[in-house]
């Protein structure tokens, strides 16, 4: 029996989509009030003053930021809002944003895990190396790019905002500002909550609609292999911490395209691509998926000659 | 929006997330959507929400002044209707719409896993115990199976299809198993290839990693009278021997079928 390519259903979508919101709500809700705190307490350019003076240092220290303050690719977004707008560049936060995902002790154990038995250290090295190196990368080329090509409008007015009363909070009384903080969180989870809910609805289509077995022809060579894994991670939206255990199980995929899976789906998902949209400008997401896409996928078809 | 309207609005939605979260873990709901590790965080989640919409509410005068003086950007809601729709609507209907399962064709689509190396947290078979010298496994380093394995008031061993799927691929698993009287939940699902006398058909459970999302449909095959028959996706427990034949040059697993009846959704939902 001959099964459609696409063949949709209401219950299953609202299926899996309300699972997808469940799973997403705590980590948004945490990067949200964590930016709310960081709009009332944390002084304008105080980051700047940590971060190296040199932009390449910079964008390199920011990639690895991740180590410290670890942050799922979902609450990511409305922290670096608020950071930009206390004075963090946009290129050392665009860096923190695409490597935060998958440079943290969670998700180097969870690959560890994941690949026991399939070259694990390896893989997780390369994961975590690659994943540094590409969010590097973009932080350096976004260095290069007019803030306002990369930043909405609004976020913009922010930094301006922000730069106009570096001081924050800092004369209120602590209620006033916790208080400030609160609704400031709320904002920013409101605005992220509906770029969301439209990646989580696009995600469950592909999700449960498509036929998933489209995919398996591609494995056999390492030049299509490696685009439909990345392809794969973008409609399937997964959690970098446990997209590991989901990539270890495409066993006639070779290594690389599993790579390419693990380092592209943090960065760059469907749900992702909406929740970008509520910092940056529409075009600068798009080329930022269409880099991401390029630069990870000539990467790890060049990394074919390695046998994990 | 003013910034009474704003704080209203946001305190309001706020508490309808709040409410749902809550309700779902309340009510049990959450159990077929998330693995348990997620369930603690989705509710606290919940009453966080709740909380903060009430705080919206109790610091109106406190945020009052300061709102007032700021631009509409710095309200804690500044969207319109069409941003309210979007984050209420699709929420609600979805809490409507959803059945807590997937239909077969969602199975079907996500293709059904009848090999352990293709499931997620498959680990590559150790080799079993040394001998001692005496030639035989050292004294209790080998556990008694009927230690970890749980059996019926009949005596059949009651086993999950994932269970089963492992023994198919590691021998030790499988001695657990073989040739011995099994009971097993799944749900129905009909061969669609392999089953030229039709008298199999596939007993299916979800393997979750986090959430419904990224289920695994896990199946082994099932030996049955021909013309055996349910509903797609039909709960059914199946008593029967579990055998392990050499199929297509692997090792599969296939329950000789003694009886099978229409039977309840286990309490867990998923396999993990």
């Amino acid at each position: 029996m001959n099964q459609p390519w696409f063949s949709f259903s209401l219950p299953d979508f609202s299926y899996a989509f309300l699972s997808v919101l469940l799973e997403g709500v705590p980590f948004i809700l945490l990067g949200t009030l964590m930016s709310g705190l960081i709009d009332q307490f944390l002084p304008a350019r105080v980051m700047t003053r940590f971060l190296p003076r040199s932009p390449f240092a910079g964008v390199c220290v920011s990639a690895l930021l991740g180590l410290v303050f670890p942050m799922c690719e979902c609450g990511i977004v409305p922290v670096i809002r608020r950071l930009i707008a206390k004075g963090l560049p946009v290129s050392n936060a665009v860096a923190y944003m695409l490597a935060a995902p998958i440079v943290n002790p969670i998700t180097a154990l969870s690959t560890y895990a994941a690949f026991r038995g399939q070259g694990a250290a390896e893989f997780t090295v390369l994961r975590l190396g690659l994943g540094f190196f590409i969010a590097a990368l973009a932080g350096i080329a976004v260095y290069n790019l007019s803030i306002g090509s990369v930043l909405k409008k609004e976020i913009l007015e922010s930094v301006a905002l922000g730069s106009a009363n570096a001081g924050g909070g800092g004369g209120a009384p602590l209620s006033r500002r916790l208080v400030a903080a609160m609704d400031a969180g709320v904002r920013d989870f409101l605005d992220v909550m509906l770029y969301f809910i439209v990646g989580a609805a696009a995600a469950s289509v592909f999700g449960t609609a498509v036929d998933q077995s489209l995919f398996l022809p591609l494995a056999l060579h390492d030049w299509l292999a490696v685009p439909s894994m990345m392809a794969l991670a973008g409609i399937l939206a997964l959690c970098s911490s446990s997209d590991a255990f989901v990539a270890a199980t495409f066993v006639s995929f070779p290594a690389v395209a599993k790579l390419a899976f693990l380092v592209f789906g943090p960065m760059m998902d469907l749900k992702l691509v909406f929740i970008y949209a509520a910092v940056f400008r529409r075009r600068f997401v798009f080329g930022l998926a269409v880099g991401l896409f390029v630069l990870i996928g000539l990467i790890c078809v060049r990394l074919s000659v390695i046998t994990l | 929006m003013s910034a009474t309207n704003s704080r209203f609005t946001a305190s309001a939605i706020l508490l309808v997330w709040g409410i749902i979260l809550v309700y779902f873990q309340l009510s049990g709901r959450i159990t077929s959507y998330l693995h348990p590790d997620f369930h603690i965080p989705t509710f606290v989640a919940g009453i966080v929400l709740l909380a903060i919409s009430g705080a919206l509410l109790f610091t109106f005068q406190t945020a009052g002044p300061s709102q007032a003086n700021d631009c509409g950007s710095r309200h804690p809601f500044g969207g319109g209707i069409l941003a309210i729709a979007l984050l209420l609507a699709p929420l609600l209907c979805a809490v409507w719409i959803s059945q807590g399962r997937y239909s077969a064709n969602t199975v079907m689509n996500r293709g059904i896993v009848t090999d352990s190396a293709q499931l997620p947290t498959f680990f590559s078979p150790v080799d079993p115990d040394l001998p001692g010298e005496s030639g035989t496994p050292v004294d209790g380093s080998m556990m008694d199976p009927s230690l970890y394995l749980k059996k019926n008031a009949e005596g059949y061993i009651i086993a999950e299809t994932v269970d089963l799927l492992y023994g198919a691929s590691e021998e030790g698993m499988r001695a657990d198993f073989e040739n011995k009287d099994v009971e097993v939940k799944g749900q129905f699902i009909s061969m669609r290839t392999g089953n030229p006398n039709g008298d199999r058909f596939q007993l299916m459970r979800l393997f979750v990693m986090c959430c419904a999302a990224d289920a695994r449909p896990v199946a082994i095959t099932v030996q049955a009278k021909p013309g055996t028959q349910f509903p797609e996706m039909t709960w059914v427990k199946v008593l029967g021997k579990a055998t392990f034949p050499v199929e297509g040059g692997r090792h599969i697993a296939v329950i000789e079928a003694s009886a099978i009846s229409e039977t309840e959704p286990p309490a867990e939902s998923f396999n993990y």
